[in-house]
């Protein structure tokens, strides 16, 4: 293992320290006068919205970025970084939030890419004896010899953090470390953690709203706002409130007033419904569950579980490999995609860019996307391009949607005006079935809770709604049944109102419900 | 680039005008024949004298203006038949192959009404060519919809598979017209049977109607792209297949769709220049230099940006280049294939060109200083 | 018979070179659909240097130089340009298409040089083609550059971050592609069919292109593959000795791209494509920008 330039920093000294960091962008001055330090064995976390500018502080202090102002310190040594590669060759590491992997090869394949001491022809042996000490010292459990993409979520952080390790950091730099683990995950991984820094690494954990999990590990907190340090606080001296004031600025709502409406007919019925994933295997494993008008139906699970499945077979986009879906009374398991939509069914996808829109299109043509088969629309072949335009507009001021005009292309829009987009779209036709699939994932606070108003209204309105999430907290909050689902199948049906946390936490890591 | 405190950048665009977009492929076709005058000046020709007898040879000497004309309504036909399957983000280079089952199938139709043994044929040529002319649109079609089909259901590459229907329709009409084929002339010789005189395609002024079909189908198809229902739906799916399919957009119907059209279109090609060309009406012997012309229609389309009605003046002003090249290729005693070499020359600077639809180059001021690079020790 | 084999196994020689190219290229991440220009400029060059200068050598070294020029230009407007690598791929071989039918045309016919001498009666290209294969095999999969390689066509922006130079790895990879690419081609021109005509390849960069695609990119199965076009292309010239005297000789002359179509479609089976979907380098054919 290469040793790190401060290995003769010793615990409680400074390891790292920025002043006065200053980025601007055009429009915008994304960090402002920034200070922050940090000590070897120190836990360090940075707090704040999206948009605040910790992605700009984080990749700062990676080396992805030039400050335009300040100075870096390390060991009490200025320095400064042309590339990642330079903040690497001096120690620090970081674990990004999206997975910074190659899925094809083998995790100690993952960890020796790059290594300076690879060798001509490999040697992997003496690598994975290596990297298994590393596994010991801190209590990590994974097969070295597995292909990444077998891994779970939590597994595949255990590799990126080893491959830091193994590069010789001696401060490593976390991009929301627990966003994709479940409960017990983030147990294993926060004790990790506590180990590194028992054995002197300085950890910096990004954070945007897991709150519970700065306060649970972190030694001290710094809160960014709008690019600015707004505090600078040890934890044990503050609370999950006053965190979220400093964030915001404002009181936050944690709990969503939970809306009650009268009970209708059953709006969808799911019968032993089964499907596979990409790679052929049960993904989907004969799930029954019903949701009737004005019902919010919340799946709660870790992605890779089977919720994706669910809800491309729901959609009309997965073949289903055996059960049935009635909607309102009429089998649909067989319906296209299409009849789908002209029948009721409004799905909000996951992924924004690559299917619930077409960058290069105008905000005009995708609306279209929903719109185009409809008769009001469209008549004998020939689309009426003047209508959709009108619906257009009138969909960007009703959902405040941020674009110079209709014909702006939608890559050009931010993620939260996307899903704005997105959301208004689907909504607009007034569906009977909404499935909104990770509908906040990736926005921040405000565009949150605009979402879920908005779902919150189609309740309202007597729609069922299929909501998959893999924030508990927004679960468990939103929706009248909670279902958690664990390899393909629901762990469990619990009442939303009255759900306890840890159970359901454990229950989307496997344990059954009780009695 | 820097002068002062202002530097030369490269700038990705945001959205690209239908001005920028016909000033960049102007500028492209400026410079390939440019570049190409690299080949005149090889041959120890004054390249200005060369164009100058390409240009006036194809527009304005009564020999070579209706020869520029028959070759144009050909390659708006192939770029047309190149056009749809690019808008939906589909490689169409099968077009050869397509234009040749045309001709078999217009062929066909003759041969079944007795075309092959008599000047004159049973039926009236008010049905007779009709009928040629779906059959070949069915010939390029059926061809076509291989590729479509593979493509839809499994995902198969079209590239491979259009360039290997190539070669098999090349070889299907090798076999019928020559050593004892079907469609032999009686008279050997390698080639097809000729048209009989009461079945050539109508003229207009020395052009064959086929112009109307050709100007008709561009004009129509513009119009498609922009407002019907079925031109929202390939613009989509070329865009992303995988949001279309999420708008309900069937991905096994749209690369069915636009190969069997487009194969239909190149099939009509096929059936314009064996059947309604004046002076040729037979399939040649030298068939596959036309299947080779087809590829033109690749480098139409792409100049054009994949809008048809551009493809018009692109499609002529490449129809004259090609006849024009022949000519002074004849006349000034190169070697063969200088239209083939014109062809590869404006390929590649297309391709170069397609850098500057993305990018644009602006001044900038210079910004912030940067921070001092290295390790202060 | 031996005859026969003999010619298949020379045929399966020129896959084997343009295809082992392609994986390459294909396996850093660059797609190049113009296997074909680059033989055809491998192959007229390499023709016309050799019959002009005499020296079989000076026509190989020239179809490899060419053939490595080629590559550099693919790489130039793939990686450091970023276009659309299907429109490069396709310029490459219209380029090579349009300009070798007229550059080749005053040497349209044969070689009229003595035939390379042979071992065992087959080009002495074939055994080192194998040997290519087995070496492409090994650093591929053993090696530390393989494994560089295989990175930047997998996740190029996990390979940057971890320390590797993505555009030069893909510029090393293109040149090696083209230049095999090129060397097939003279290959080709100066041995196995050693008379010139516009266009002669028939099509053999498209059906190697589809061999990559076939061999799942893995050098071996690549062998298999090429061997196995090799002798149903000699099957399609000589059907008298599988069928005498049905269909005529033209109708044969369709059989190997009859059956190219046929295995990309057996490509598109299900125990096909999990297998095939798990092999493809991830960033195929998507250009990759600097963040």
């Amino acid at each position: 293992m290469q040793k790190g330039f401060l290995e003769t920093v010793k615990r409680g000294e400074t390891v790292l320290e920025a002043r006065g960091i200053t980025k601007r962008f055009p429009g915008v001055v994304a960090n402002d006068s920034i200070d922050f330090e940090i000590k070897a064995g120190e836990i360090h976390a940075v707090l704040g919205e999206n948009g605040a500018g910790k992605t700009t502080l984080m990749n700062i202090l990676f080396g992805l970025l030039q400050p335009d102002e300040g100075e870096i310190y390390i060991g009490g040594q200025r320095v400064s970084f042309r590339s990642p590669l330079d903040a690497i060759d001096l120690g620090i590491g970081m674990v990004h939030q999206h997975r910074k992997l190659v899925s094809a090869h083998t995790v100690i394949e993952n960890i020796i890419l790059g290594h300076p001491r690879a060798g001509r022809i490999l040697n992997l042996k003496r690598a994975q004896e290596e990297v298994k000490e590393l596994c010991e010292k801190y209590g990590f459990q994974i097969d070295l010899r597995a292909k990444v993409w077998q891994l779970s979520e939590g597994e595949k952080q255990v590799v990126e953090i080893l491959k830091a390790l193994y590069r010789g950091a001696e401060v490593l730099i976390l991009d929301e470390p627990t966003s994709a683990l479940a409960p017990p995950e983030t147990k294993t991984l926060l004790a990790s953690i506590e180990a590194m820094a028992r054995d002197e690494l300085a950890i910096i954990p990004f954070i945007t709203h897991k709150l519970p999990i700065v306060l649970a590990i972190s030694d001290r907190v710094t809160v960014l706002r709008r690019g600015k340090v707004t505090a600078r606080l040890d934890t044990g001296r503050v609370t999950e409130k006053g965190l979220a004031k400093r964030m915001v600025g404002r009181e936050v709502i944690f709990r969503m007033e939970r809306t009650r409406v009268e009970k209708g007919k059953p709006i969808l019925q799911v019968e032993n419904l089964s499907a596979l994933s990409d790679k052929g295997f049960l993904a989907l494993n004969s799930v029954s569950f019903s949701i009737c008008e004005g019902e919010i139906f919340g799946i709660a699970g870790i992605s890779g579980n089977g919720q994706h499945e669910l809800v491309e077979v729901l959609a009309g986009l997965r073949k289903a490999e055996g059960g049935k879906v009635i909607l309102e009374g009429k089998d649909i398991t067989h319906s296209s995609s299409l009849e789908r939509w002209r029948m009721g069914v409004g799905y909000i996808p996951c992924e924004r860019i690559e299917v619930g829109s077409i960058g290069d299109f105008s905000l005009v043509e995708n609306i279209a996307m929903n719109f185009y088969f409809d008769d009001d629309f469209s008549r004998r072949g020939i689309l009426n391009y003047g209508k959709i335009r009108k619906l257009t507009e009138e969909i960007i001021s009703e959902y405040s949607v941020m674009a110079p005009s209709p014909d702006t292309k939608a890559k050009n829009l931010s993620g939260g005006n996307l899903q704005r987009l997105i959301l208004a779209r689907v909504l607009s036709r007034r569906p009977r079935l909404v499935i909104a699939n990770l509908p906040t994932q990736g926005l921040d606070v405000g565009a949150t809770e605009f979402v879920r108003n908005k779902l919150m209204e189609a309740k309202k309105e007597r729609a069922g709604i299929l909501l998959i999430s893999e924030d508990l907290d927004e679960v468990l909050s939103l929706s009248d049944w909670v279902a958690p689902i664990y390899e393909g199948k629901f762990m469990g049906v619990l009442p939303g109102e009255g759900a306890k946390r840890e159970s359901v936490g454990a229950m989307m890591a496997g344990s059954r419900l009780k009695g | 680039m820097r002068i002062g405190s202002y530097e030369l950048k490269l700038e990705k665009r945001l959205t690209l005008t239908g001005w920028e977009a016909a000033i960049g492929s102007i500028l492209a076709i400026v410079v390939a024949l440019v570049l190409f005058s690299v080949i005149f000046i090889l041959a120890g020709i004054n390249p200005l004298f060369a164009y100058q007898e390409i240009f006036s040879y194809a527009f304005a000497n009564p020999y070579g203006l209706p020869l520029t004309i028959n070759r144009f309504i050909f390659l708006l036909l192939c770029t047309s038949a190149f056009i749809i399957p690019f808008r939906a983000g589909l490689w169409n280079i099968g077009m050869t192959g397509q234009l040749y089952a045309g001709a078999l199938g217009a062929f066909a139709v003759l041969f079944a009404f007795g075309g092959r043994e008599s000047r004159t044929s049973d039926l009236a040529p008010e049905i007779l060519i009709p009928f040629m002319l779906t059959a070949a649109a069915l010939g390029g079609a059926g061809l076509g919809a291989i590729a479509g089909f593979l493509k839809g259901k499994f995902n198969t590459n079209e590239i491979v598979v259009t360039m290997m229907l190539n070669f098999i329709a090349f070889w299907l009409v090798a076999h019928m017209i020559k050593e004892g084929g079907p469609f032999m002339n009686p008279g050997g010789r390698g080639e097809s049977f000729e048209l009989p005189p009461s079945v050539y395609a109508p003229l207009i002024m020395g052009v064959p109607v086929t112009i109307f079909l050709a100007l008709g189908v561009a004009i129509l198809l513009y119009f498609a792209f922009a407002k019907t229902e079925i031109g929202y739906q390939i613009k989509a799916y070329g865009h992303s297949p995988a949001a279309a399919r999420y708008a309900g957009i069937s991905t096994l119907k749209i690369p069915f769709l636009v190969f069997s059209v487009g194969g239909a279109l190149a099939g009509l090609a096929g059936y314009h220049y064996f059947a309604a060309v004046p002076g040729v009406y037979k399939i040649a012997r030298n068939y596959g230099y036309f299947g080779d012309l087809a590829f033109y229609g690749i480098i139409c389309g792409l100049i054009s940006l994949g809008n048809p009605l551009a493809a018009i003046p692109v499609a002529l002003l490449f129809g004259g280049l090609s006849i024009g090249g022949r000519f002074v290729q004849g006349k000034l005693n190169m070697g063969f294939g200088v239209d083939y070499a014109l062809l590869g020359v404006l390929m590649i600077i297309l391709v170069a060109f397609q850098f500057f639809y993305r990018y644009k180059i602006v001044w900038v001021k210079t910004g912030e200083e940067r921070l001092d690079v290295g390790v202060y020790r | 018979m031996w005859e026969f084999i003999a010619r298949s196994l020379d045929a399966s020689t020129i896959f084997t070179f343009a295809a082992l190219g392609e994986l390459i290229n294909q396996r850093s991440g660059v797609l190049n659909v113009g296997v074909e220009g680059v033989m055809l400029f491998g192959a007229t060059f390499g023709f016309i240097a050799a019959q002009s200068t005499g020296s079989y050598l000076l026509g190989f070294l020239l179809g490899i130089a060419i053939g490595g020029l080629l590559g550099l230009l693919h790489g130039f407007f793939s990686v450091t340009l970023g276009a659309d690598q299907v429109v490069v791929g396709m310029g490459i071989w219209i380029l090579g298409f349009g300009l070798t039918t007229y550059i080749g045309n005053p040497y349209t016919g044969p070689l009229g040089m003595e035939r390379i001498p042979t071992i065992l009666g087959l080009s002495p290209f074939f055994y080192v083609g194998i040997a290519l294969v087995v070496v492409s095999w090994f650093v591929l999969s053993k090696t530390s550059l393989g494994l560089r390689i295989r990175s930047v066509g997998e996740n190029p922006s996990v390979a940057e971050v971890s320390g590797i130079d993505v555009t030069k790895t893909r510029y090393l990879c293109v040149t090696i592609g083209g230049m095999l690419g090129g060397l097939s081609g003279a290959i080709y021109s100066l041995f196995y069919n050693p008379v010139w005509n516009y266009n002669f390849l028939m099509g053999w960069g498209f059906i190697a292109l589809a061999l990559v695609f076939f061999s799942m990119w893995n050098p071996l199965i690549l062998l298999g593959g090429s061997l196995l076009f090799g002798t149903m292309w000699q099957l399609s010239l000589n059907p008298q000795l599988v069928l005498p005297g049905v269909l005529s000789r033209y109708i044969w002359r369709t059989i190997p791209f009859v059956i190219t179509i046929g295995v990309l479609l057996t490509m598109s089976t299900k125990w096909f494509r999990v297998r095939w979907g798990a092999a493809r380098p991830e960033a195929l054919a998507e250009p990759y920008v600097k963040q």
